[in-house]
């Protein structure tokens, strides 16, 4: 429920009670004053039947008048001072319908002659006057009603609109790209303030994460030079000619295994760099030429294992990526393809507008879903050397570049697609 | 041959000298900006190694230096920054080659032997091995004046192997000197053991020595003994 139909539902709760006394407020000092004027009336009426009693009874003939309305017979009863006026209830002639009436009630002495007179006055239009108060309170309460749903549209309009635009930043934010969002000061002081708090904690995450890439960063970058000292020394150890085959092999696969943590951390590098956005895409990259220029490059490996490869370039695929990234792209996935592959298995490269696939046999099962981009997830028992990073440099890229990475297998053909989401023109 | 290292990291600096010093250079190594800058602008070095990170100062100066004072020395960045940015600064600079940390010292000698070969207008390129002889510009190979077919790779082994002579070459050095960093998302490096193969056989066919060594488990030296 929106706050506003809360507030406004809280509002119109509170309102009915304060209607309901009001209205029989306004009943009773209607219902009060028509009483006075009815009273007024039946006493003035009353007033005219004696003087009209004493004319008629002036011969000493008695008098005696029954009619709905007026009653006036003698009594024998004392004379009261003051007539009696109260309601009373008594069934309609022509419907019986029960209906009240406002009635006087006086024993009056006539010449000697006590005489009671009851005269009595119809209130039907008391209760009219009841419904019409309550059909009032209605059309208020309805008026009321509807200027509120209305103003309430108008307000949640006008003056949440900030709210919703600051609603909308925080939808579409990313990590990444924090510091281009800012939260403007608005005419509502609440809003204004609800912003700037965004802001500081917006900046706050930002710094936060900032330092924990350039740390990452840092520290892969800080390794190269010890791993380089290491390496070259092993490498000077390596031409002592002193040295038996046994300790050249220790020296060796000391040196292969350091190799491994150097590419390792290469690849963590560029994880992180490209995290931090520090390749910008200058202009469109050609996927089948990159392709082209990997297959080349790979050839001899591709001989070696005795793959047939099959070029399908429909079309070419242009992609918004800086070179050393699209590069990056193609070595990771041709030579996952090669690597991954029997001997004398099949590659295919296929390229349209829209789609660049790489599919590849090879004997491994299907990568589960939620492995398939996990760092440091190596396929089974291959005895290729791996980083486990391939797959998810690739999807970093893909990621911070707006396309999409689509993973299938089929029999023995496991295929990965490349795809633009609208904003990689 | 003079070479001049230009490098802070006292023990990576140590491991160059001795290398290259090993394979026949005349090898000065200083630690900082300051003294890079008093050796090149004193005596002139075949090629200088330059670090870009040092202490005093960037390497790249080093390299506008040289570049100034129209040195004829080549010039080989080495730096633990991997991006491409500067590389191509470094390289506009007129800064030969630039080598990223870590790197094998095979692969430095053998850039450095090929960037003074380059440099080297007036004499010989040629590369001689006893009877082997390499004419690096149209990449042709003789054994005693007769001429082997060797494939582009099988050249660059060759080349490489005579560059690094009576060295232990691992099989990870060789692999990433031919087919480049990006060989290890392909396969594992016993590839390489095919082309090695085929070069040391048309070798000895065209009657050389063998000179291809396996030093087990580990990689290959060239040498004549």
């Amino acid at each position: 429920m929106k706050l506003l139909t809360r507030t406004t539902l809280y509002f119109l709760a509170a309102m009915v009670p304060l209607l309901a006394v009001g209205g029989y407020l306004l009943f009773y000092q209607f219902s009060n004053e028509i009483n006075k004027r009815v009273d007024r009336e039946l006493v003035s009426e009353e007033v005219q039947w004696i003087r009209y009693l004493q004319t008629a009874t002036a011969g000493g003939s008695r008098f005696i008048l029954r009619s709905p309305d007026i009653l006036i017979y003698p009594v024998v009863d004392n004379p009261t001072l003051y007539p009696q006026i109260t309601t009373t209830f008594d069934k309609r002639e022509n419907d019986n319908q029960q209906v009240s009436f406002r009635q006087l009630r006086h024993v009056v002495s006539v010449r000697g002659v006590p005489y009671q007179i009851i005269i009595r006055k119809s209130q039907e239009q008391k209760s009219a006057l009841v419904a019409n108060v309550t059909w009032i309170m209605l059309i208020v309460f309805m008026g009321l009603f509807a200027v509120m749903m209305l103003f309430n549209w108008l307000i949640s309009r006008k003056v949440w609109q900030p709210f919703r635009e600051t609603l909308q930043k925080i939808r579409t934010m990313e990590l990444g790209k924090m510091p281009a969002v800012h939260f403007d000061r608005t005419a509502t002081e609440e809003f204004t303030e609800l912003n700037a708090s965004l802001n500081s904690m917006t900046q706050k995450i930002y710094s936060d994460y900032r330092s924990m890439k350039e740390f990452t960063e840092n520290a892969a970058h800080e390794m190269q030079t010890p791993l380089a000292v290491a390496q070259s020394k092993l490498e000077l150890l390596l031409q002592d000619e002193s040295l038996g085959e046994p300790q050249i092999q220790t020296i060796a696969q000391a040196s292969m295994a350091l190799n491994r943590l150097s590419k390792l951390n290469q690849s963590l590098l560029l994880l992180a760099r490209i995290e931090n956005n520090q390749y910008v895409a200058r202009e469109p990259v050609s996927m089948a030429e990159i392709t082209r220029k990997y297959l080349r490059l790979f050839e001899e490996i591709i001989q070696d294992k005795g793959l047939h490869v099959h070029t399908e370039f429909w079309d070419n695929f242009f992609i918004w990526v800086h070179p050393f990234l699209a590069d990056s792209l193609v070595s990771n996935l041709l030579g996952n393809a090669i690597k991954y592959n029997y001997a004398g298995g099949e590659i295919q490269v296929s390229i349209t507008e829209k789609e660049y696939c790489i599919a590849n046999t090879s004997r491994l099962p299907a990568i589960e879903p939620e492995q398939l981009f996990k760092r440091f997830h190596t396929a089974g028992d291959t005895g290729e050397p791996s980083t486990g990073l391939g797959l998810a440099i690739v999807k970093r890229i893909a990621e911070n570049h707006h396309l999409q990475v689509v993973y299938g297998k089929e029999g023995e053909t496991h295929r990965f697609c490349l795809t633009k989401t609208q904003d990689n023109v | 041959m003079k070479v001049l290292v230009i490098e802070d990291e006292p023990a990576l600096r140590d491991s160059i000298q001795t290398y290259l010093e090993q394979q026949g250079f005349v090898c000065e190594a200083v630690a900082d900006f300051r003294s890079g800058m008093e050796k090149v602008r004193q005596y002139q070095y075949d090629c200088v190694v330059v670090d870009i990170g040092l202490p005093f100062g960037s390497g790249l100066n080093i390299v506008r230096e040289l570049k100034f004072m129209e040195a004829r020395s080549g010039i080989i960045i080495i730096s633990a920054k991997a991006s491409l940015e500067d590389k191509l600064t470094g390289l506009e600079l007129g800064s030969d080659d630039y080598l990223t940390k870590p790197f094998h010292l095979s692969e430095l000698n053998a850039r450095i032997h090929a960037i003074i070969r380059r440099r080297n207008f007036g004499g010989s390129k040629a590369i001689n091995f006893h009877e082997i002889r390499l004419e690096p510009e149209s990449q042709a190979v003789s054994v005693d004046g007769k001429g082997v077919e060797l494939t582009e790779k099988e050249y660059q082994l060759l080349e490489y192997f005579i560059a690094n002579q009576r060295r232990v070459l691992t099989k990870a050095a060789i692999a990433t000197h031919i087919w480049g960093d990006e060989y290890e998302q392909v396969s594992n490096y016993d590839f390489i053991y095919t082309h090695i193969k085929n070069l040391r056989k048309k070798l000895i066919d065209a009657g050389s020595g063998d000179y291809i060594k396996t030093v087990y488990g580990t990689g290959y030296r060239f040498t004549d003994s």
